[in-house]
């Protein structure tokens, strides 16, 4: 670890400091942006609140009226890689960011016209070539003026490096080195605030990351505490009571024990995805990702504790509670996706839940203060690696046909390494009781080859083809009730909704496609309502926020990332992109290239 | 599958060896790679580009080229489809093709700088532990005795940033031999572990001096099993074409002298076949 210093820098923000706790002296971070995630007028972090609700009790905009829906402005990046995540906005002023070169734009909302400030890293390019699937960035984040720092941007940077940003004037404040791109590691999972930490995950699992979430202070990017997902249990932080409650989940010793010799010192399970994060329990929840080597004949075991939902102390990062949902992948799916938190009446009781969409095509929803689990069932019921989740166990009892293993075959595995649900945002309205869910729907033969060459050497691999799902698209947007398992509604996509959903008490829930619409749809009912043609396609979320009186809906385009990744790189053959060009082949038909931010008002 | 095959067909390039080719003479088809260097390539700069030409001056027959990317794959694509003749370098015994009678034998070889005196002899020396980075093509004999003796998995790293990170799904990976043997000569690595024909002109050209040491063939994986370090590199032909293999033995047993100069200018080592190997191989 290596601490950049910026002293010209760090005495200016130390200048502003003065000045801002002379105006406000403001108290504790995380307070003042829970207040301000609740205003509707902002948008203050991803997933709009810690809850990761991205639901909005604005309905200016509603059912009524959406038709009416028109472009209010528009603002190119200048960057034409997929651009995934979504806008922040903090009284009065957006912020946009970019995927790699990773520019920051700040606007002004009394005057969209014109960029209050901007902020344009110098990186090292060999970052490019090492991200594995186009140069995406999820996103940034935003602090409060605190005790001893202003009000500060936080953005990950491509090449390992988290930076702290005067939100007021783009003047960088410091910057850490999270990852290592020598190694592999690149960083493009958005910066997650809580209490007066900024935490940071981490990317690269197939190239033997062994993966770790970071938490840093706010005001000076002070590491306070680094976990893993696999060795030894003092660094995946295990604390005393882990899994007390569900012991059947597996306790102590298991980051070493279900590991072959050393390998979870490669193992991955990096965390790439989005926080969650309860402010009565001090709780943040996260999933880590796939094991590495990708080929699992190579790791035999649970390979713990990847691919497990964690309920971690935000103090001291420890473990609670941790759930693996796919001992031993076999698929590469990832289990970093959305955790939303919502309190619903479980046999009689209000519980705080967590419920998370997986890449396994399984949703599962927890007890969130001991990782209980409450319920598991199939986001589609054409989910086959699976048959279903055994709630006593916790473990999933597979179908033999869909395994990978090298002597084996497998045709039409769903879902495809993509997932179900990959990347995107969902929405939780809690009046409704339902979440919203953009999702995949993409299989994929999986061939695996060991062939000779010369010289007793051998290719060691599998050839995925991917392909839509047996209902002929590639995505759906489905309402669902996380508790009884049910689904209110659910609506075909051409392509896959991945950057996922937003809805608001107008009774809309928005969304972006691959193709580029930005759609409303009635969340009662799933009804299409509105839907405008973007200059390109999307892989983020929409936002929404008031300006001035007025309720505005913002949204990136920008196709790229995973599924755009043919068109980024003008890839022809079908498996290249790890199966993504296949699958996507379409889209060259429906969109191209872009790059920016769209607004719309009535 | 289908994908697999268009694309092979797509990187089919024909050079005609011999201009001057005789109309009534049919051309012989080798297959061989467009770009696996020190093997062959499209400019015909690899010994096996030399031996093709050797072998169809010896049939009379001009040598048509006919090139492949995907070592994975070329057999099957390619071979079996009947789209070329010949291959040039396959292990002796290779199922899935007729194999000639061998041309040559070598072995895996240590490489390690002069000045750095490594004594490397076998892979229980102790400077496989103490060296750093040891550079190495995964899925080669080399992998099975790094795991075998600890070090796989903190080279694991090194030997994905060899190839840029790219991911082995859905694609061939090219370690690049030249690169390898570079990474000793730089000092990227302490140590690289390569099989001896790919490694031995870069060697012999680097401007650093460099150590070669033939790994002996005596070493067993963790369970016992042999883990061979040397083998006999063999012609390959359909299995349907007797009658072109009966040709290609007669080449290199008429013309063992030939192609031993051009496996010498390589700086391979070469090692004598076994007496009981060539009576097997006469069968």
């Amino acid at each position: 670890m290596q601490i950049l210093q910026f002293a010209r820098h760090r005495r200016v923000g130390v200048l502003m400091v003065g000045v801002l706790v002379a105006l406000s002296a403001p108290v504790q971070a995380n307070k003042d942006l829970e207040k301000l995630s609740r205003q509707n007028t902002n948008w203050v972090m991803q997933t709009k609140d810690y809850n990761a609700s991205h639901f909005s009790e604005m309905y200016d905009i509603n059912v009524n009226n959406v038709k009416d829906l028109k472009v209010a402005w528009s603002f190119s990046t200048g960057v034409l890689n997929g651009h995934e995540g979504g806008p922040l906005v903090v009284d009065g002023i957006m912020y946009v960011h970019t995927p790699y070169p990773n520019n920051i734009f700040a606007i002004d909302l009394n005057e969209p016209g014109k960029i209050l400030w901007e902020y344009k890293p110098k990186q090292n390019p060999a970052a490019r070539a090492v991200a594995c699937c186009d140069v995406v960035n999820r996103g940034l984040a935003y602090a409060p003026a605190g005790n001893g720092y202003p009000a500060t941007i936080f953005q990950n940077q491509l090449d390992g490096h988290i930076v702290a940003i005067n939100a007021k004037t783009g003047e960088l404040l410091w910057k850490m080195e999270n990852s290592d791109i020598a190694v592999g590691s690149t960083l493009t999972i958005a910066p997650f605030v809580a209490k007066d930490l900024v935490i940071v995950g981490s990317s690269g699992a197939e190239l033997g990351v062994r993966g770790y979430a970071t938490a840093y202070s706010v005001k000076d990017g002070k590491q306070v505490w680094r976990v893993y997902a696999t060795g030894p249990d003092e660094d995946i932080k295990l604390s005393k009571d882990f899994n007390k409650a569900n012991p059947h989940y597996g306790q102590f010793g298991l980051g070493l024990k279900t590991w072959e010799g050393d390998a979870w010192k490669i193992g991955g399970g990096t965390n790439w995805g989005w926080y969650a994060f309860d402010p009565d329990l001090d709780m943040l929840y996260y999933g880590s990702g796939n094991p590495a080597p990708w080929n699992e004949t190579m790791r035999p075991g649970d390979n713990k504790w990847t691919m497990t939902i964690w309920g971690r102390d935000i103090n001291s990062g420890e473990a609670k509670f941790g759930y693996q949902k796919t001992p031993h992948d076999e698929w590469d799916y990832a289990g970093v996706n959305y955790m939303g938190l919502s309190e619903q009446v479980v046999d009689g009781k209000k519980t705080k839940l967590l419920t998370h969409p997986d890449r396994n095509g399984l949703v599962y929803t927890l007890n969130r203060e001991d990782g209980t689990l409450v319920n598991a069932f199939k986001i589609d019921d054409t989910v086959n690696w699976v048959k279903k989740v055994d709630l006593k166990t916790g473990l999933p009892v597979r179908d033999p046909e869909y395994s990978t293993h090298m002597d084996h075959e497998a045709k039409g595995i769903c879902p495809s390494a993509m997932g179900y649900h990959n990347q995107g945002i969902e929405s939780y309205d809690p009046n409704k009781q339902l979440f919203f869910m953009g999702i995949n729907h993409i299989c994929m033969d999986w061939e695996p080859f060991m062939l000779p060459y010369r010289a007793g050497q051998f290719f060691v691999g599998a050839t995925l083809n991917m392909y839509p799902g047996p209902k002929g698209t590639l995505g759906q947007v489905k309402a669902m009730n996380a508790v009884t398992g049910e689904f209110a509604w659910e609506k075909q996509e051409k392509f896959a909704v991945w950057g996922g959903t937003t809805a608001t008490a107008g009774d809309l829930v928005f969304y972006g496609t691959l193709d580029g619409y930005i759609k409303a749809l009635n969340s009662q009912t799933g009804e299409e309502l509105w839907k405008f043609k973007l200059p390109s396609g999307v892989i983020g979320h929409p936002i929404t926020y008031k300006h001035e009186g007025k309720q505005y809906v913002a949204i990136y385009y920008g196709v790229g990332g995973w599924p755009g990744v043919g068109l980024v790189f003008d890839l022809k053959d079908p498996t290249a992109g790890l199966g993504a060009v296949g699958a996507f082949k379409e889209l060259a038909h429906y969109t191209q290239q872009g790059g920016g931010v769209m607004v719309f008002s009535l | 599958m289908d994908y697999n095959l268009k694309i092979g067909l797509a990187s089919i390039v024909l050079v005609l060896g011999f201009s001057q080719a005789n109309a009534d003479t049919e051309a012989l088809k080798v297959c061989t790679a467009e770009d696996e260097m020190p093997y062959s390539n499209q400019k015909g700069e690899g010994f096996e580009n030399a031996l093709a030409l050797l072998l169809g001056k010896a049939l009379n027959r001009p040598v048509e080229w006919v090139f492949w990317s995907d070592p994975r794959y070329y057999i099957r694509d390619f071979l079996e489809k009947d789209l070329c003749d010949v291959v040039m370098g396959v292990d002796a015994g290779d199922p899935r093709v007729l194999t000639s009678v061998p041309y040559y034998r070598s072995g895996y070889v240590f490489i390690s700088k002069q000045k750095d005196h490594l004594d490397v002899q076998d892979w229980a020396s102790a400077a496989l532990q103490k060296v750093q980075k040891i550079a190495f093509v995964p899925g080669t004999p080399a992998e099975t005795m790094l795991r075998s003796i600890g070090r796989y998995n903190d080279l694991f790293n090194y030997s994905q940033q060899l190839v840029g990170y790219k991911s082995k799904r859905n694609q061939y990976v090219k370690y690049d031999n030249a690169k390898l043997v570079g990474e000793v000569a730089q000092g990227n690595a302490g140590l690289a572990v390569l099989w001896g024909p790919a490694a031995g002109r870069y060697v012999k050209a680097s401007d650093t001096p460099l150590v070669m040491t033939l790994i002996n063939d005596n070493n067993v994986r963790s369970d016992g099993e042999k883990v061979g370090f040397h083998y006999s590199t063999s012609m390959g032909v359909n299995k349907n074409n007797k009658a072109l293999l009966q040709q290609v033995n007669k080449f290199i047993t008429e013309q063992q002298n030939n192609i031993d100069q051009v496996l010498q200018a390589e700086g391979m080592p070469l090692i004598p076949e076994s007496a009981a190997a060539l009576v097997l191989n006469k069968k």
